[in-house]
């Protein structure tokens, strides 16, 4: 044999390790603490899946695009989460584990901070213009939270309690910030049920779930769509939106803002921060707050909450026959919501004048998955007449979505808590 | 209902499970109903207001047209013209620039003749 061949990295490294090992030995290590605290040592099955689960969400992102700047902090955390180790470690490592650096980035998670700041990004970069040109595609956004609704059922069918049902229910609003804002509330692994046992913690499932579904809107709508539509219905052409003035912006936020919170007031953190980060757009005055809240700070926000919403995955919390429950709940819920959209503007076309005829397709977008809904109403649209945009309108109820999820959360957190 | 391991069981859903959703889907519905009917009024209040606001300062009535807002196609046609024109006001103007003539009134304190590069010659 030759020697070159002899020489070859695996060869290398194992030398190597005898020769630290040795050394360690000598200098009056103990190697066995030493291997016993490494992840090879600790490592299960359930580690593995998930590690290969978070390699599977980045590959999502990067090879299809979906939704990366979310999938990807999340599919890091997925392997973060998962790295084993030995609990009786000297210092705090794991998410749970109380004064561990995760466990801090966490608790914006937990107290509901940073859905509050993606909120005020989005509210920063949203423009109300279709919604107040054509107030009445709102409906839609309204429309579409029955998907909510019927999986609030489903989950108490399936057996989860009250408190868990309404927190895995808002997936089926397709928002995943207000899905972890409301687990977060609801949902924790602290809080305590009627018959004294603790809720399960579901924040991991229910925001993995949420974000999946969203980033397969462009999978998941089309065949509804096409299935609940005519070629003819599909091809309406709506009336060009208006011009609409800042006044007007600026009193659709303050109006929006006091309506909401005056009948839904546990949805403040949510509803204050979107319509405030909208005051800051609109009024013209304060462009530099209105640029960092929909750049920076959106974005700092989005890598916290992904990487640490993927952390909180550990394989003993997310293994278990209620994640996938979540999960076919959450395809339900979906499906529902993107069908009650569509449903409710065909039945209002019954009532409107020829020349305001709505056209089914945007219905779909009254989910809140922004802006990704909406550009599939876009592309199914495009499909049936290449001259027809409905970008513009599918904007209207894909907001109308986000406020809707938004005050649903906190109905929910009112009538539960 | 046992299927696998999933538990079917519709009794779970007691009169408390229904009051949520019957009371909190007509909240979501009503409320956002109330911003369309809000705005929806909305427009009108502000085309009222705007005439009453136009009578009083001219005094006497102005023919005010069915709708003021003009629409988003009205809006890009308006914008295109305008850019159009500003380009090619922009070219004008390089083009003008460029081409001009400036005449000078000759001045010896320019001149080349007398520039220090002028070698002196001996003799």
């Amino acid at each position: 044999m030759k020697l070159k061949t002899f020489f070859s990295w695996p060869v290398i490294l194992v030398i190597l390790f005898c020769v630290i090992s040795q050394t360690a030995i000598a200098s009056g290590i103990d190697v066995n603490q030493l291997w016993k605290n490494t992840g090879f040592h600790n490592l299960e099955l359930g580690n593995l899946l998930m590690i290969l689960f978070g390699i599977l969400l980045i590959f999502l992102a990067v090879r299809f695009e979906y939704k990366p700047l979310i999938l990807i902090p999340m599919g890091v955390g997925v392997i973060i989460g998962n790295i084993p180790f030995a609990h009786e470690a000297a210092f705090p490592l794991g998410i749970y584990k109380e004064g561990s650096v995760m466990n801090y980035l966490y608790q914006g998670v937990l107290k509901g901070i940073y859905p509050s700041l993606i909120f005020l990004g989005i509210g920063a970069m949203t423009d109300f213009s279709s919604l107040i040109s054509n107030p009445k595609l709102m409906l839609l956004g309204a429309a579409a939270q029955v998907g909510i609704f019927v999986t609030f059922l489903g989950a108490l069918v399936f057996g989860f309690p009250l408190q868990e049902s309404g927190a895995i229910a808002l997936i089926g609003g397709a928002d995943g910030n207000t899905a972890i804002f409301l687990s977060s509330q609801l949902a924790n692994g602290f809080r305590t049920l009627p018959d004294g046992t603790i809720v399960q913690n579901l924040i991991g499932p229910i925001a993995i779930a949420a974000y999946i579904y969203m980033a397969l809107v462009p999978v998941i709508q089309p065949p509804i769509m096409k299935l609940l539509t005519t070629k003819k219905e599909r091809r309406i052409r709506m009336k060009p939106p208006r011009s609409v003035s800042r006044f007007e912006k600026i009193a659709f936020s303050l109006v929006g803002l006091l309506l909401t919170a005056f009948i839904a007031p546990a949805a403040l953190p949510l509803l204050g921060m979107f319509f405030f980060g909208n005051i800051l757009k609109e009024s013209g005055v304060t462009k530099q707050l209105a640029g960092t809240a929909s750049t920076i700070l959106i974005d700092i926000v989005a890598i916290l909450i992904g990487v640490t919403v993927g952390a909180s995955t550990q394989a003993d919390v997310f293994l278990k026959p209620q994640s996938i429950l979540i999960f076919f709940l959450g395809f339900i819920a979906f499906m529902v919501a993107t069908a009650g959209g569509i449903i409710f503007a065909k039945v209002m076309n019954i009532f409107l004048k020829k020349e305001n005829l709505i056209n089914p397709l945007i219905g779909s977008a009254g989910v809140a998955a922004v802006p990704d809904s909406a550009r599939t109403s876009q592309i199914v649209g495009l499909k049936e007449d290449p001259t027809n945009h409905l970008l513009g309108h599918a904007m209207a109820p894909n907001i109308a979505g986000v406020i809707g999820s938004a005050i649903t959360a906190g109905l929910l957190l009112g009538f539960i808590l | 209902m046992n299927l696998f391991f999933i538990t079917f069981d519709f009794s779970k859903i007691d009169n408390n499970a229904w009051i949520i959703t019957v009371v909190g889907y007509t909240v979501v519905f009503l409320l956002l109903a109330s911003m369309v009917i809000l705005f929806n009024q909305w427009h009108r209040i502000k085309d009222h207001l705007a005439k009453n606001q136009r009578k009083k300062k001219s005094g006497t009535e102005i023919q005010e047209k069915a709708d003021k807002n003009t629409s988003g196609d009205e809006n890009a046609a308006i914008c295109t013209a305008l850019y159009l024109y500003f380009t090619e006001l922009h070219d004008e103007e390089k083009y003008v620039m460029t081409v001009k003539k400036v005449s000078k009134t000759y001045s010896p304190w320019s001149s080349k003749i007398y520039g220090v590069q002028n070698s002196l010659k001996n003799g």
